[in-house]
């Protein structure tokens, strides 16, 4: 028998609320807020209680999906990547870089956040970047 | 971001040392660890500088020098229900305030914990309407703002307070705080004694979904229902409202009611409740409305 709380940062919005995992012999099976934490002393919405959900739930997607002959299938990184590149070459080439826009999330770092303007601005050459907070 | 941490003083240590009574405690769960008097100890940890619940085991005895009794408060007798209901036969020790230990007497009650199968180390807790006096000072109310004490309910007032105003008003401020639920379950969801498998206030039927804030005042007096000889009065709903609803106020109110017609104070003692009509066989296992 192994319980365990682990403290972590709620990965739904920007607001950062610290949570707390319930981790039952290895299985992640409930949230609950941190009383202590700075940002939400103790409160979560809905989507914070049901965080462990997302992340075990039998319909998130573990690898990369790529549409070949009109139907979703997995794939690998490296060829998902290499199609997503390929492209956006062949967009950029035909329409120029203003036909490609780029959402940045709340769910990733400030780093992965300021890395896919970064993209955007200099590989793409594009200002049409936002975020899905401002949607 | 360091500086800005608050300080959680610890009840029983004093600033460059253990007192005796921490020490006491850490000796008795070692104890009790090593004899296999419990299987395991739920009580507090600090990690990264958050005192959070802790599960202690014997593989790592060393660990209990750092049990500490915890300032923030969480339910650890509904971690206890949930390793009782995947291994029933663990034994369980459990660092209990007042609060705790009502809500044991009532999980007792209701079949939801073994009391042969459970061991507690008694704390000292937080101010309530069972114990004047407490140490946990984390539960000292907050102040309640102007605008919500006009047209609102200040969230410490007593019931008979909140009796005084009259219906209407009662009603229109009762309103104002139900209507600003964002239905987030938080009140049900860190109750210590809500346990059903099945709840009320998810069947379609009874609370219609889609909508933000839920049918007032239903939403909230079904709960309050089925908080009648239940709530032990430990707060935990009203400390994890992102809104602040007087909760507590509206289930004191109920248990009074309970009080009043069957003479039962819910949560002082593991005695059958009024309302356990089934008797020492019920199970909560699903079952159809």
């Amino acid at each position: 028998m192994d319980y365990k709380i682990i403290p972590s940062i709620c990965s739904y919005c920007g607001c950062g609320c610290g949570v707390l995992f319930q981790v039952f012999d290895g299985k992640l099976v409930g949230t609950l807020p941190m009383k202590t934490h700075l940002v939400n002393e103790g409160k979560l919405c809905i989507k914070g209680w049901n965080l462990h959900e997302h992340v075990v739930s039998d319909k998130r997607l573990k690898s990369p999906m790529l549409k070949k002959d009109g139907n979703l299938q997995e794939t690998t990184w490296d060829e998902a990547i290499q199609t997503t590149a390929d492209k956006l070459k062949a967009i950029i080439q035909k329409h120029g870089p203003d036909s490609v826009g780029v959402l940045a999330s709340a769910k990733v770092t400030n780093e992965e956040n300021y890395l896919a303007q970064k993209f955007t601005r200099a590989a793409i050459g594009t200002n049409n970047v936002d975020h899905c907070a401002r949607l | 971001m360091e500086e800005q941490m608050k300080e959680w003083p610890e009840p029983f240590s004093t600033t460059g040392g253990k007192t005796s009574m921490l020490v006491t405690m850490q000796e008795q769960v070692k104890e009790w660890l090593d004899q296999d008097k419990v299987d395991l100890f739920l009580g507090y940890k600090m990690v990264q500088k958050h005192p959070l619940p802790h599960c202690f085991t014997k593989d790592n005895l060393d660990e209990v020098d750092e049990l500490i009794a915890g300032q923030a408060r969480y339910s650890l007798e509904k971690i206890a229900t949930k390793i009782a209901a995947e291994r029933p036969e663990i034994k369980i020790g459990l660092l209990a305030r007042d609060c705790n230990q009502r809500a044991l007497n009532v999980l007792y009650v209701w079949n939801q914990l073994n009391p042969d199968n459970l061991e507690t180390i008694n704390v000292n807790c937080c101010p309530s309407k069972l114990k004047e006096h407490g140490d946990c000072s984390y539960l000292e109310p907050e102040q309640v703002g102007s605008f919500k004490k006009m047209i609102g309910i200040d969230n410490i007032i007593e019931v008979k307070a909140a009796e005084e105003f009259s219906q209407e008003d009662r009603f229109n401020r009762w309103m104002y705080e139900f209507q600003k639920c964002l239905k987030c379950y938080g009140c049900r969801n860190i109750c210590p004694v809500c346990f059903c498998e099945e709840c009320s206030l998810e069947h379609t039927d009874l609370i219609a979904t889609g909508s933000i804030p839920p049918e007032v005042p239903i939403f909230h007096l079904v709960r309050a229902v089925h908080m009648g000889g239940r709530c032990i009065d430990c707060g935990l709903c009203e400390d994890t409202c992102p809104v602040d609803i007087p909760l507590r106020l509206l289930y004191r109110k109920v248990n009074e009611t309970v009080e009043d017609v069957f003479g039962y104070v819910t949560g002082t003692n593991a005695d059958q409740s009024p309302f356990n009509l089934l008797g020492d066989e019920v199970t909560l296992k699903i079952k159809p409305i």
